[in-house]
């Protein structure tokens, strides 16, 4: 019983990475019908900018840790929102009426910021400093660490703020209407360019707080970073039904239980062959996800 | 028109290109260095190709050998299977007399196929699986030890000097870490009062290794093997400790990088890590870390040593040989005994393997990779 | 661009890339005939995929499951079996193509988007597979696979192999332009267009579909016979995700449904990264930033299909009434 609600713990904190991450692929996903293969990497330079932003605060002999890690936080989330936006201008804008090579725009956006940071930073593995290693309070036999708590908490109140933005603000109005007809929100006077750069700035600064965080927990972070869990959160968008964003939130955390359980019962070589056979089995079942709503096809 | 013109450009443009850098044989002897200098392992590909440098650089500064000049030639191949092959066939094209580097096994052992058909030397720094010898390719060579010689050392330490009963081997299905992984349990299936209570693998480039070390938790091992690469090994130290997961933890050579301790922090202390010793820890290598830091201004990397020994190896024998034929290099490379390298004395089996390697166990204290003195 | 000029250039074209392809082997050193037999493999891979995605249009994220298995069948039965490679051939074409029934039976009605991601899913099931398995031997492969032979002469030398897979592209070549120009082909290009309307013309669109599904796994699978005896050492780090995503930029940036578009791609995607081998770090770098400005310069792949232009046409002036259309609605509503 320990053990599960061990695995319980850990796949909620993977989730919450899966979950912050796969906001911003549904996001996109909704309202231009793009897989931004480049999310994952807008992830990996959230992370490096927060590293960033340490060193220079250490440089400036500010050494506060929750003073440094927020100052940390609002910088990269703001620049890398700010460099979301940038992708979309120059990589994406100029092809959103074609829809493939959108996708290998996309691609070269992704290798363009991986190697932009392996150049940049370092080809190897950086560290980030350790600020918050408590020990882990152990309830009975389970082990939950602060920054566990934190990054959970946090997430989900994230994800809130985005829910709201999205259904209680006329900017957010602005992005469900585009998601449903991109002409008739255009001829209902929805600064189009302007809305979906916008809805790349939200996604980014919210990867761009998986990153900083990743960095927090995990202490490594590398130019290579974004590229799996970029893949898995996508999957876990697809799973809560892509282009709905209670949808991308059950999505991560079911699949960081699912991966969890895998590992923890099954075996963790197979993990990844249980988490994708069960999206591949709820797909062929539920073709939408688990909580997509209908969208129109369009190639 | 202009779509017929841009595309007939770009044909026009890649044919001479791709010609480039592979002809223009010029006076000097070129010795091929394939590392990965991109993709994740693109850092000992930068450590490894400096000492190829370093080596090169002090011979060329005595007046080369054969009274010419040596140049290296460092080819990507990404620590990928079609990347080291293509990589390979350049290298042979542009003119190698012989082939020193290779980190990944993955990488290497397809490539020596090339190397074998060309009649290439190829002696291998960093490639540890077996595998790689075992084909019976007379070119082949390796500095480095045979997983299977490290699996059994590790397996040994741990019983008689940790005294453990129960072992989890933890490696990540890579070529390298599961022939290490293999092997150690290979040797300590035959150990009585030793089980290995987990056997699995972990995925390569993931962060969260929490599931399978709550796993391995309840199993209450005394001492946890893995035996992949320090990026994972960092990760898998700390949260080893976080989890609170019994017994000693214990990592293979490849953990041997201080990322390994900067990663885990605190969590590192105590741990221990089998492996070749550290250029700084031996005598015979002082000589070479002195002039590595002088010359890059940075320590040398875990396999910086064995690849300086592995150039200095190839340029020995083609000084022995009197000629940069290929094959009297490789007869020559053969004949190779008790050569003085900086990793200690280097000779050759007649699979190509090293006669002679030295397994140390390290534990890290202070922060600090420190040699661990097995008699106390 | 009239219509003499144009049949000019690409006869002077078709002409040129018969001359590369046969002058290759003779002039080239093994390492540009080895660069050379990488693009033929890519340009088999395109080909098959571009049945799937081109014709079909079918957007597949894990087309290098089929790939590894036509690799893996034929470096078992080469290793273990001792079989002749030519007597692989058959059997990885019935296991690729049963495998293209098992995974599309289920999943062909989903929508596009929902498919790429299972295919996607399914190219990492085999790949995770191949590496966790003992009989495909595990993260190190299959090593010394034999060299194919004919009749007694062993097809070991670069040269030799680059021929085998020079026919192999001619084979898959002729079939897919014939495929294109079938009732099959002709049913492909109607569901594309309009399923509904397709269906309503008595087309069956998810028989039609598997077709497609099945035939670009085949492609593939001899693609992968093929690689395995070229390499003579196969293991699954050539089969991940990223091998897939690769295979799909050959199609897109050569334009989709678009044969001569795939084999300028194929060239392209080789050789580009083996040009920028001489800049070393900045090589990947350099690449990303390449295709973004190959897509905004020409979105529409180095060479469209001349079919694919007429459709883009049409869309777009369908577009153009859709939004007029809606415009009208607009202003209907307003008054």
């Amino acid at each position: 019983m320990t053990v599960a609600l061990q695995q319980l713990v850990n796949g909620l904190t993977v989730g919450s990475f899966y979950a912050l991450i796969a906001l911003g692929y549904t996001m996109v996903y909704g309202i231009i019908r793009l897989i931004n293969f480049a999310h994952g990497d807008i992830y990996a330079v959230g992370a490096f900018l927060g590293l960033s932003t340490y060193g220079l605060l250490r440089l400036l002999h500010v050494d506060n840790p929750i003073l440094t890690t927020l100052l940390g936080l609002v910088v990269s989330m703001g620049c890398t929102g700010l460099l979301g936006m940038l992708v979309y201008r120059v990589a994406y804008r100029p092809l959103l009426h074609a829809r493939l090579s959108i996708l290998i725009s996309a691609i070269g956006a992704s290798l363009t910021l991986e190697y932009g940071l392996f150049l940049i930073y370092s080809p190897s593995f950086l560290v980030y400093p350790h600020l918050f290693d408590t020990p882990g309070m152990s309830l009975g036999d389970i082990s939950v660490s602060g920054l566990q708590i934190i990054i959970f908490v946090s997430g989900l109140v994230l994800m809130a703020a985005l829910y709201l933005i999205v259904h209680r603000t006329k900017i957010g109005m602005a992005m469900r209407a585009l998601a449903i007809n991109q002409d008739a929100a255009r001829l209902m006077g929805i600064d189009v360019n302007r809305v979906v750069a916008l809805t790349f700035f939200l996604g980014s600064t919210l990867a761009a707080f998986a990153g900083v965080l990743t960095g927090l927990y995990y202490s490594q972070i590398s130019f290579l970073m974004g590229f799996l869990i970029g893949l898995k959160a996508f999957t876990a968008a697809v799973l809560g039904g892509i282009g709905n964003i209670p949808g991308a939130v059950v999505g991560g955390f079911l699949l960081g239980v699912l991966e969890g359980l895998a590992a923890g019962y099954f075996s963790s070589r197979w993990k990844d062959v249980v988490a994708f056979g069960i999206l591949i089995v709820i797909l062929v079942v539920r073709p939408r996800g688990l909580l997509g709503e209908r969208v129109v096809e369009r190639m | 028109m202009r779509k017929w013109c841009a595309v007939v450009a770009v044909l026009a443009l890649l044919v001479p290109l791709t010609a480039l850098g592979a002809g223009a044989q010029g006076a000097t002897i070129k010795i091929g260095v394939p590392v990965p200098l991109s993709g994740g392992n693109a850092k000992m590909g930068d450590d490894i190709s400096k000492a190829a440098t370093l080596a090169i650089e002090e011979w060329n500064a005595k007046g080369g050998v054969l009274g010419r000049k040596l140049e290296i030639m460092t080819f990507d191949d990404a620590c990928d299977a079609q990347q080291s092959v293509t990589a390979a066939h350049k290298l042979v094209d542009a003119g190698v007399v012989a082939v020193a580097g290779g980190y990944c096994s993955s990488a290497a052992i397809p490539a020596s196929a090339v190397y074998h058909d060309s009649g290439v030397a190829f002696v291998a720094d960093a490639s540890s699986n077996p595998k790689l010898t075992d084909q019976g390719f007379e070119n082949v060579f390796r500095v480095i030890g045979r997983d299977d010689q490290q699996g059994p050392y590790a397996a040994g330490f741990m019983t008689k000097t940790l005294k453990a009963h129960r072992v989890a081997i933890i490696h990540d299905n890579t070529v390298y870490a599961k022939g290490l992984a293999d092997a150690t349990k290979a040797a300590l299936s035959g150990k009585p009062g030793v089980q290995v209570v987990f056997f699995d693998a972990i995925t390569p480039g993931e962060k969260d290794f929490s599931a399978v070390l709550t796993k391995v938790k309840s199993l209450k091992p005394d001492v946890t093997y893995f035996t992949g690469y320090y990026p994972e090994g960092g990760l898998l130290a700390k949260q080893f400790k976080d989890l609170g997961v019994s017994g000693k933890f214990m990592a293979g050579d490849a953990n041997n990088d201080p990322t390994f301790v900067t990663e885990a922090g605190a969590a590192a202390e105590g741990d221990f890590v089998t492996s070749t010793p550290l250029p700084q820890d031996l005598g015979t290598a002082k000589a070479f870390v002195d002039r590595y830091k002088k010359r890059f201004n940075q320590d040398p990397g875990p396999y910086s040593a064995l690849e300086y020994d592995a150039v200095n190896i190839v340029i020995n024998a083609i000084q022995r040989a009197h000629s940069t034929d290929r094959a009297a290099i490789i007869k020559a490379i053969a004949a190779t005994k008790g050569y003085k390298g900086a990793t200690g004395s280097i000779g050759f089996d007649k699979k190509g393997d090293r006669t002679t390697i030295l397994y140390i166990p390290y534990i890290i204290k202070g922060g600090k990779f420190t040699p661990y003195n097995v008699s106390s | 661009m009239n219509a003499l000029g144009n049949r000019w250039v690409r006869g002077a074209l078709v002409v040129a890339v018969i001359v590369v392809a046969l002058g290759l082997p003779i002039v080239g050193t093994p390492y540009l005939i080895d660069v050379g037999t990488l693009v033929l493999v890519y340009i088999m891979l395109g080909l098959g995929l571009n049945v799937v995605v081109g014709y079909a249009g079918l957007l597949d994220l894990g087309y290098a499951a089929f790939f590894a298995i036509g690799a893996y069948t034929t470096g078992i039965l080469m290793d273990d079996a001792h079989l002749a490679f030519w007597w692989t051939l058959p059997v990885a074409a019935c296991f690729t193509a049963l495998s293209g029934v098992v995974i599309g039976t289920p999943t062909l009605r989903l929508r596009s988007d929902y498919l790429a991601i299972v295919t996607l899913g399914f190219g990492e099931i085999v790949r995770i597979a191949a590496t966790n398995l003992t009989f495909t031997g595990g993260p190190e492969g299959l090593y010394g696979i034999a060299h194919p032979t004919i009749g007694g002469f062993v097809l070991r030398s670069p040269q030799a192999l680059y021929f085998l897979g020079l026919a192999f592209v001619l084979v898959v070549l002729a079939g897919s332009y014939n495929l294109a120009r079938s009732r099959l082909g002709r049913a492909w290009l109607a569901i594309r267009e309009d399923e509904a309307a397709a269906q309503a013309a008595g087309i069956y669109p998810v028989h039609s579909k598997l077709m497609a599904y099945v035939l670009g796994a085949v492609f593939a699978g001899a693609a992968g016979s093929f690689f395995a005896v070229k390499l003579t050492a196969i293991n699954p780090s050539s089969f991940t995700f990223i091998q897939s995503v690769t295979i799909l930029m050959v199609i897109i940036l050569g334009g989709m449904g678009s044969l001569p578009g795939v084999i300028l791609a194929a060239a392209v995607i080789v050789v580009l990264p083996e040009v920028l081998r001489a800049f070393d770090q900045v090589r990947m770098f350099a690449f990303g930033i390449g295709l973004i400005i190959l897509m905004l310069v020409r979105p529409q792949g180095l060479w469209p299909s001349r079919i694919g232009q007429i459709e883009r046409r049409a869309v777009a002036v369908s577009e153009a009434s859709a939004a007029a259309g809606v415009a009208a609605d607009a202003a209907a509503t307003t008054e």
